[in-house]
């Protein structure tokens, strides 16, 4: 007599690694073959993987087509199973096995744009957060804002790629026939953020990429200044903040 | 929760919903479509909740995996109940992960002492976790297990008696059981303690053929049968007025399929109680 664990063990890798030899012995006989019934659970596994998928990787799915998008799901499921009873996650490995099936082929591309719309996802489902208060800045003497950490809000993410991977995104996220874009015309570096309920892009300089970095990091202002500096170019701290705080990405400091 | 009918809601439907309050009894979500810290669709929840009774119908917690129940997912549902307020919470007799990989399927358990009292103990530490009582529901299955000692809803009153939880009885999960396995429908109504069923859904199927014999797989895609609605009327008839719900989830129609479906049942109920009457 098998273990209930054992069963489930031997079940599991007939459903998700088309092992149908394993779980047969443990099924009743009813006139329909093991490995068939097997089958419409192991239809299912792949099918509400897929879909999550779709869901989380619209802009990828139109760039590749139905067929292949689905081909390329299949492969990621058989590599990277599921890990939650959440299938919310289900994509969170799909940019990497992206950029592995396409080595440094001329697809290199399609990894570093589910990367985007990964982390797009990830800035429309976060939390809120009210504004920045500048009145809390003004109760603080100007010589203790080196020591200040700023937050960032829970949307915000940050993305580089040397592909134009945001003009690939916009071109694609609609229903309108896309331009032909250059794939040499990037490189990328932009904070994606969520403002009542909408989604923004802001294009950063090096500087202002190694800033945000610095805080998201938790650092201090005057640590995150010096990364700015250190970033490369011109870097002016108080344009910087005023810039962030303005677009809603800078939310509140301790 | 109210007597009228209630229906699953789904995020096609969201901004309908918001913008004509339609005359849906309640509605029912899937807990874990509503995880997130933020964003459109708890926001649209949120709002729904306020104007509608609500139901969460888990379907990831796998309660009769032989792994441990996920501390984070437990948390988000807690999370979820706190934000929402549902006035009833459901989960699935069934598992869908172990050894840490999951198939996010509701695959049925072996009918046996030692899966009963696995998923009661689980069941048990849940409602302990959440501070209240969830109710579970009977799965669709496509295939029996060899070593199982007792029928489907033995197993599930068992459950029921042993970990304190709720049953919502699905009716068309039901019939396909019994298409499936060769048996009669209402004995397994029959069977189920009167007092314990909190929530009924109904739902549709469809139909396949394999080596010649025909499956029927439970796809939530088409609408509830003659049959499944005949073994409504008996449900009522054993069961009393339970908050009814129509569940689709594949192929979704416009809401007013939805809503005609939900006044059918509501027919259905009113014939159910002139007859009692």
């Amino acid at each position: 007599m098998h273990s209930l664990r054992e069963l489930q063990l031997d079940v599991m890798q007939a459903v998700l690694d088309a092992r149908p030899e394993l779980a047969a012995p443990y099924i009743a006989d009813r006139g329909i073959a093991a490995r068939l019934t097997l089958d419409v659970y192991a239809n299912t596994a792949r099918s509400n993987f897929t879909d999550s998928l779709i869901a989380s990787f619209p802009v990828v799915r139109r760039l590749v087509g139905e067929d292949y998008f689905r081909q390329l799901a299949r492969g990621c499921h058989a590599r990277h199973p599921s890990i939650s009873g959440d299938l919310q996650f289900a994509g969170a490995e799909f940019a990497q096995f992206l950029a592995q099936a396409h080595g440094a082929g001329e697809y290199l591309y399609l990894g570093d744009v589910a990367h985007l719309e990964w982390l797009i996802q990830e800035t429309l489902l976060a939390a809120e957060h009210a504004p920045f208060d500048p009145a809390k800045l003004q109760t603080v003497p100007p010589n203790d804002y080196d020591a200040l950490v700023f937050r960032l809000h829970p949307s915000v993410r940050l993305f580089t790629s040397e592909f134009p991977c945001v003009a690939i995104w916009q071109a694609n996220a609609g229903d309108a026939e896309p331009p032909l874009i250059d794939l040499g015309s990037g490189p990328d570096r932009v904070l994606t953020i969520r403002v009542r309920g909408q989604l923004e892009f802001h294009r950063l300089s090096l500087s202002e990429q190694a800033f945000l970095e610095a805080l998201r990091a938790e650092e201090s202002f005057a640590a995150a200044i010096a990364r700015g500096v250190e970033g490369g170019g011109e870097f002016d701290a108080a344009a910087a903040l005023r810039r962030f705080v303005l677009a809603g990405a800078i939310v509140d400091f301790h | 929760m109210p007597a009228r009918a209630g229906i699953g809601l789904r995020a096609t439907h969201h901004l309908r919903v918001l913008a004509e309050s339609p005359a849906a009894g309640w509605f029912e979500a899937h807990t874990e479509n509503y995880f997130a810290d933020g964003g459109a669709h708890v926001e649209a929840l949120s709002r729904i909740r306020e104007r509608y009774p609500l139901s969460l119908h888990g379907v990831g917690l796998s309660l009769g995996s032989t792994d441990e129940i996920d501390p984070a997912h437990l948390q988000r549902v807690r999370r979820a109940l706190l934000r929402f307020e549902p006035t009833l919470v459901s989960e699935h007799l069934s598992w869908s992960s172990v050894g840490g990989r999951f198939a996010n399927d509701l695959l049925p358990l072996p009918y046996t002492e030692e899966a009963l009292r696995h998923v009661s103990a689980h069941i048990a530490q849940t409602q302990d976790f959440l501070g209240r009582q969830i109710l579970l529901e009977n799965v669709s299955s496509y295939l029996q297990f060899d070593c199982s000692r007792m029928s489907e809803w033995e197993f599930l009153n068992g459950v029921a008696a042993e970990s304190g939880c709720g049953i919502l009885l699905d009716l068309n999960n039901i019939y396909v059981a019994a298409r499936n396995f060769d048996f009669e429908p209402q004995r397994y109504l029959n069977a189920i303690a009167p007092d314990t069923v909190k929530e009924i859904h109904l739902a549709g199927h469809n139909s396949v053929n394999f080596d010649g014999r025909e499956l029927l797989i439970d796809t939530h895609g088409t609408p509830v049968c003659d049959a499944v609605w005949d073994l409504y009327g008996a449900a009522l008839r054993r069961f009393g007025e339970v908050p009814t719900l129509i569940e689709w989830d594949t192929d979704i129609p416009a809401l007013e399929v939805l809503l005609a479906e939900a006044a059918k049942a509501d027919t259905v109920r009113a014939d159910a109680h002139a007859l009692a009457a």
